[in-house]
């Protein structure tokens, strides 16, 4: 036998998915020689070693993933709630011209703001509302079936953020989110908000019972989410099949997105 | 799935951790179908070390693996109804795993952030030795100095070798479900890992000669080994 054949038989023998017979032939190789002997050590010393430095999660890691998931729950509560308020996909070609020319809107209507602030005319602040985009309202309440929440962000705050804030049924947009990275489309797109007082009071605090005591409210709540978007897509299914029967047509639901 | 309520048979959360650590991951995630939190909470402990151990030696960026291993977990929860026991659960796991660091490493190359002159270009995403702020033991800092040289090697294999190499020495996935995971065909898979193998040893060589690091690593193992045999406790 070679020796390119014996370190092939060699990789599968310490998987153990090496024939019986082909055992015997490589075992006779080995005894004759001492490089494919040093070769299987070596397999077997990589093996061990990378078992023993195998990497070492974050002590907070329960806590960080239980916000996380808090943050998708919400989330998927608000596209299972109003799926037509779904953002398009960010990465739609010329998906930046929205973003463009909201923030050359934005700059034109500061410089105005300057001009018509610090000019000779004092006195006419009017331009500076006609100049920018008209603040996107939340109208989403009053066009929606009555499985919507009573928490939905109504705040001016809320208002002003715009669409993607829309979604959100739990408070106002971020500003004091405790984990802002984003992760994937289900987590990370739209805004992501931050919930008052409504799930953590505080953060990590290092100490072993009270981070406990943190985790376990945040498994608390993110079960209630989970029951709420089962409920939610439960309407939703309902609401859809009532309007086939009806033959209402025509209705985005934006499932398409 | 029906997450109304944690129907368990067990008043004392204790008893019930016992009874879910007695069951195979694929009862645990029909539990999550049926709206069984603390067998999520079960399938996060049984999975979230494999999973930063495999995310952390692709990506090689603590802070990044940590959040892939979030992510990944997170899919699995709000996913789990989407689970069918045609596949082992472990397998749609690291199928979710392997697919979010796919992506991920396709990101980076598509935009890289700085031009080197290095060989080695992702040498430089590395962040140069994070502090920690845990106990600093010369037992954790042996560790940590022998796992950034193995870091260093396993880097350094081609990734398409990677995948399988680290799924099976890491994970101990057999070769017919590192077939699902990568899509591979059988024998690819087998002659990849071989190749990596036989990479690795290479990358390692002079390590293996090293009285001082065997030492370590039979430290290691020994208080790995006397840690394994000391009594759990419930927390």
């Amino acid at each position: 036998m070679r020796c390119s054949k014996a370190r092939d038989y060699l990789s599968r023998d310490i998987d153990g998915l090496l024939p019986p017979d082909a055992t015997a032939g490589l075992l006779v190789h080995l005894d004759a020689c001492e490089e494919c002997r040093s070769f299987r050590e070596d397999l077997q010393t990589g093996r061990r070693l990378l078992a023993a430095t195998e990497p070492q999660l974050p002590d907070n890691f329960d806590w960080k993933l239980q916000l996380r998931l808090n943050q998708a729950l919400q989330q998927r509560a608000g596209e299972t709630a109003y799926p037509w308020l779904e953002d398009e996909p960010a990465t739609r070609r010329g998906a930046w011209w929205p973003a463009f020319g909201a923030a050359a809107s934005v700059g034109l209507a500061a410089v105005l703001a300057v001009a018509v602030f610090m000019g000779p005319q004092r006195g006419a602040p009017v331009m500076t509302a006609a100049v920018g985009p008209a603040p996107v309202v939340a109208t989403a309440p009053a066009n929606e079936p009555a499985l919507a929440p009573s928490t939905t962000a109504t705040s001016p705050a809320a208002s002003l953020a715009g669409r993607s804030d829309r979604r959100s049924l739990f408070g106002a947009p971020r500003g004091g989110g405790l984990y802002d990275q984003g992760i994937g489309r289900s987590v990370a797109t739209g805004a992501r908000v931050a919930q008052p007082g409504a799930v953590i009071d505080r953060g990590w605090s290092g100490n072993r019972l009270e981070d406990l005591q943190t985790i376990q409210r945040l498994r608390e709540r993110n079960d209630q989410l989970l029951r709420m978007v089962y409920q939610y897509e439960m309407q939703m299914r309902t609401l859809k099949a009532r309007l086939d029967t009806t033959g209402t047509p025509n209705l985005d639901t934006g499932d398409n997105h | 799935m029906n997450p109304s309520r944690d129907n368990t048979p067990f008043e004392d959360p204790r008893q019930q951790r016992a009874a879910l650590r007695d069951l195979r991951d694929e009862d645990l995630i029909v539990l999550v179908q049926q709206g069984q939190k603390r067998a999520y909470d079960e399938i996060v402990s049984r999975y979230k070390g494999r999973l930063f151990s495999f995310i952390m030696r692709m990506v090689k960026d603590p802070a990044l693996a940590e959040e892939l291993t979030q992510e990944t977990l997170i899919r699995v929860y709000i996913h789990a109804a989407k689970y069918r026991e045609i596949a082992r659960f472990s397998t749609w796991v690291f199928t979710i795993a392997t697919n979010l660091v796919r992506n991920k490493m396709r990101q980076r190359s598509r935009r890289p952030l700085t031009i080197s002159l290095n060989p080695a270009p992702e040498d430089d995403e590395m962040p140069v030795d994070p502090a920690d702020p845990r106990a600093d033991t010369s037992a954790r800092i042996e560790r940590e100095e022998l796992g950034r040289l193995i870091a260093e090697a396993t880097a350094k294999i081609p990734e398409r070798y990677r995948v399988p190499f680290l799924l099976r020495e890491v994970e101990q996935l057999s070769y017919e479900e590192i077939q699902q995971v990568t899509g591979l065909k059988l024998g690819t898979v087998r002659s990849r890992i071989n190749r990596a193998r036989t990479r690795f040893r290479l990358l390692i060589k002079p390590m293996l000669k090293n009285e001082t690091l065997l030492a370590e690593l039979e430290e290691i193992e020994a208080r790995a080994a006397a840690e394994d045999n000391r009594p759990a406790t419930d927390e």
